[in-house]
């Protein structure tokens, strides 16, 4: 377990330093000199040259890229092209309003998959597995933005149960952080617990044809012991889903971000873009690689402690 | 749940408190820092905790902030200033002519703020209650500017400790409450009893949401979030249904700029038959109508619609007549048309089919070179024109100065020189001021349509939604206008 544990991680870190290093040089390349749009209109070219100056850009580009790598290892992503302050500070700001909305999506998806997934899977086929089928069929016919829309307009502007924009920190408010949270979390969840759901539907199916299952009904274990055996057996495949769900909300929030209006990562970038703002956008390459890094690393140990053959591969 | 938040509000507007007011910006403070903030949607921020040297009235005229009057020498190149004796900023520092200097010095150093103060030699405290501005050459748009949203004072103390960027301290009519705000979400403000100008601000507490999504911000509005919202001209029609007030005002001009007027780099664009035409082949009406959503002025000028320059009787100069184009590009010698590439990015892109076909129908064939948003500006006038949506100002001498006599990234050659006519004007300009200068600015306006210096579609507005007892009043040249002009009534 400690070999694969050592490869994972060194795995991880290679990824970091290749998504990072072809991030850096691919935004420098595409965005350019982002001089002329952070100073506005009435900019005269001596202030775009001063600018210019300011913030390191007259020198060559892998200097440029030592110099931002070699603080990046210390935790120091430079400073913003639009603000001036410290890319970790604003980074450090946004994070738990991601963290936020993804985890509660992720444990709403996992909760709820994980309950029409074992209820199906035990009846695959009752009416919840044909409400499930058409479910799938429609939330993935439907765009994610669409769906943000109509919980917008259904629960906060006709029903005003929750806020149509706006985050208010755990710190803050607890029933205000919850309130805040809610639409975006199910907006995001809606077609992750139907994925989940039907991966274990998929998986209880299959294992309960496994020989070992007749043995252990034969045995005369109880149905409860029997569908936990078969859910330990049926899962892997459905937690490979709820990784890589995560990972994908994490990208997949700019969406709600944006239609809910909080202020996280996904907002972050989409800004960082428009205006070229270069440190923000591999700050937050960064971060976001080492979330997905982190995950796929628990994901592996996980998948390693249910079944040990995973840890040869 | 609602009731727990503090992120809802009743239905159809106001805010639960008649004293409260929340106001939804399209986006987040740039910096809290005068000197590195942006003029155009940082007015509602930054004008809740500081208070400027100079305000603009509805007119967009200079009118008194922290100095209460001033006075051009003979040959203005001295600005006197009288400043206010009864301020005190948040942290308790006096304002004075010793404090007045030190803003202006870290405005005039300001990566931002500094445009504003190029002519300015130096700032002399004459008196405690005194400051003058030495020029080195005259300025008539600089009280505009200052105005506009570069004479904010921040606390003294502050500037010194570096600390403004995160935590503003100035004399305004609100102070910060970062406990109860969220950046990039809601910013909130309370009230100071003990402004100096507390009747021009009658809001006791005080909300800014940046909102950048148009279809995010109405519902906002929709479910009592906000009073007031920057707004989509698509949705004017539902806000007129539910009551809202609706302002609008010219805020950029939409078409092609010129960048090469002598034909240096494309020689058929040294001809202005051929600039004319391509002005008499757009219709300007049809494309604010389509792409525009009508929220706007038709018009052929770069002075804003309805302002002491623009002449009505020119938006006709260009009117849409695709047979006269065609006339005048075979009088230039190019009944065939010529070859161009342009730049093209995703903002653009609205305007992409109809630019290509009308200049198509001129046989000007276009080869679109596409760049990031962010590069747009850097590259867009690298190229001899390109589609362009530029700001306008309300201030006759820094629309001119800004628009056609000084280097701008949309206007790297002005190349006024190569145009006697444009230059005489200019000069002329330049050397009178104030109602002097307005008739001479008026010729240059009807001289730079005449040469065809740029292919103005039309000017867009900038439009506004606030619920029924709150009026917002545009002004040109402010993206998302100061809190003294959000009121009641």
């Amino acid at each position: 377990m400690f070999r694969f544990t050592i490869r994972r991680l060194m795995a991880g870190v290679a990824l970091l330093l290749i998504v990072t290093s072809a991030t850096f040089f691919l935004a420098h390349l595409a965005i350019g000199d982002p001089t002329a749009g952070l100073l506005g209109n009435s900019a005269t070219p001596a202030q775009r040259a001063a600018l210019h100056e300011k913030l390191g850009l007259d020198r060559p580009l892998f200097v440029q890229f030592w110099d931002w790598f070699s603080h990046a290892l210390r935790g120091d992503f430079g400073t913003s092209w639009r603000n001036f302050q410290p890319v970790s500070d604003q980074i450090a700001l946004r994070v738990p309003v991601t963290l936020s909305v993804v985890i509660a999506a992720t444990v709403l998806a996992a909760v709820l998959g994980l309950a029409v997934g074992v209820a199906t899977g035990l009846h695959p086929g009752g009416a919840l597995a044909r409400v499930l089928k058409l479910a799938s069929v429609v939330l993935f016919a439907l765009p994610g933005f669409w769906v943000s829309l109509v919980l917008v307009m259904l629960f906060a502007v006709r029903l005003q149960w929750f806020p149509a924009v706006g985050y208010v920190p755990l710190t803050q408010s607890a029933s205000g952080w919850l309130s805040s949270i809610t639409l975006p979390a199910v907006a995001l969840a809606l077609s992750a617990i139907v994925m989940i759901a039907e991966q274990l539907r998929n998986g209880f199916v299959e294992v309960t044809k496994q020989d070992y299952v007749r043995t252990l009904r034969a045995r005369g274990l109880s149905p409860r012991r029997v569908t936990l055996h078969v859910l330990r057996n049926a899962s892997p495949a459905a937690l490979t889903v709820l990784a890589v769900m995560f990972v994908g909300l994490l990208g997949g929030a700019i969406v709600v971000e944006i239609i809910f209006n909080l202020p996280g990562i996904g907002q972050l970038t989409q800004s960082a873009s428009q205006i070229g703002d270069i440190p923000i956008l591999l700050g937050l390459t960064a971060v976001t690689v080492v979330f997905v890094v982190l995950v796929n690393f628990l994901l592996d140990l996980v998948l390693g402690w249910i079944n040990p053959k995973v840890r040869d591969i | 749940m609602a009731a727990c938040t503090n992120t809802t509000a009743p239905s159809d507007g106001g805010t639960g408190s008649d004293d409260d007011i929340k106001i939804g910006t399209l986006l987040d403070v740039t910096s809290w820092d005068p000197a590195q903030a942006d003029i155009g949607f940082d007015g509602p921020y930054l004008s809740a905790v500081y208070d400027p040297l100079v305000s603009l009235n509805e007119d967009s005229d200079p009118v008194p902030g922290l100095a209460m009057s001033w006075k051009y020498s003979a040959d203005r190149l001295k600005l006197t200033m009288e400043l206010r004796e009864d301020v005190t900023f948040s942290d308790g520092e006096v304002f004075d002519a010793a404090a007045a200097v030190q803003n202006l010095e870290h405005l005039k150093a300001g990566v931002r703020s500094g445009a504003t103060y190029a002519n300015v030699e130096r700032f002399e405290e004459v008196d405690e209650d005194t400051i003058a501005l030495h020029l080195k050459q005259k300025d008539e748009a600089l009280l505009y500017y200052m105005g506009l949203g570069r004479s904010w004072i921040a606390s003294p103390a502050a500037i010194k400790a570096e600390t403004l960027a995160t935590q503003p301290v100035g004399s305004g009519p609100y102070t910060y409450e970062s406990n109860t705000s969220t950046p990039g979400s809601e910013y909130v403000f309370t009230k100071r009893p003990e402004h100096w100008d507390d009747q021009t601000y009658p809001f006791g507490t005080l909300h800014v949401l940046p909102i950048a999504d148009p279809t995010a911000s109405f519902n906002a509005m929709l479910s009592g979030q906000l009073d007031v919202a920057y707004a989509n001209a698509t949705d004017i029609p539902r806000a007129k249904e539910r009551g809202w007030n609706v302002a609008a005002d010219v805020a950029t001009w939409v078409g092609i700029q010129f960048t090469d007027r002598t034909g240096e780099r494309l020689k058929p664009l040294g001809d202005v038959r051929v600039r004319r035409a391509v002005n008499h082949a757009f219709d300007g009406a049809a494309m604010l109508e389509s792409v525009g959503q009508g929220a706007g002025s038709a018009t052929n000028q770069v002075f804003p619609a309805g302002g002491p320059v623009h002449d009505p009787s020119l938006d006709d100069r260009y009117a849409h007549d695709m047979d006269k184009a065609k006339e005048l590009m075979a009088d230039a010698g190019y009944a065939d048309g010529f070859e161009v590439t342009m730049p093209m990015s995703s903002i653009f892109q609205p305007w992409q089919p109809s630019v290509e076909q009308t200049l198509g129908e001129l046989g000007i064939k276009v080869t679109w070179k596409d760049l990031s948003p962010a590069d747009y500006q850097k590259n867009a006038a690298t190229y001899p024109m390109f589609v362009a949506v530029l700001a306008l100002d309300s201030n006759p001498a820094a629309s001119m100065d800004g628009r056609i006599v000084s280097e701008q990234w949309f206007n790297p050659n002005p190349s006024t020189q190569e145009f006697p006519e444009v230059q005489k004007l200019i000069d002329e300009a330049l050397d009178v001021t104030g109602e002097e200068q307005l008739p001479l600015i008026r010729e240059l306006n009807e001289e730079i349509t005449e040469q065809a210096w740029q292919s103005v579609w039309y000017q867009a507005d900038n439009t506004y939604f606030s619920v029924e007892d709150i009026t917002v009043t545009p002004i040109t040249g402010m993206m998302f206008p100061t809190l003294r002009f959000i009121q009641r009534g």
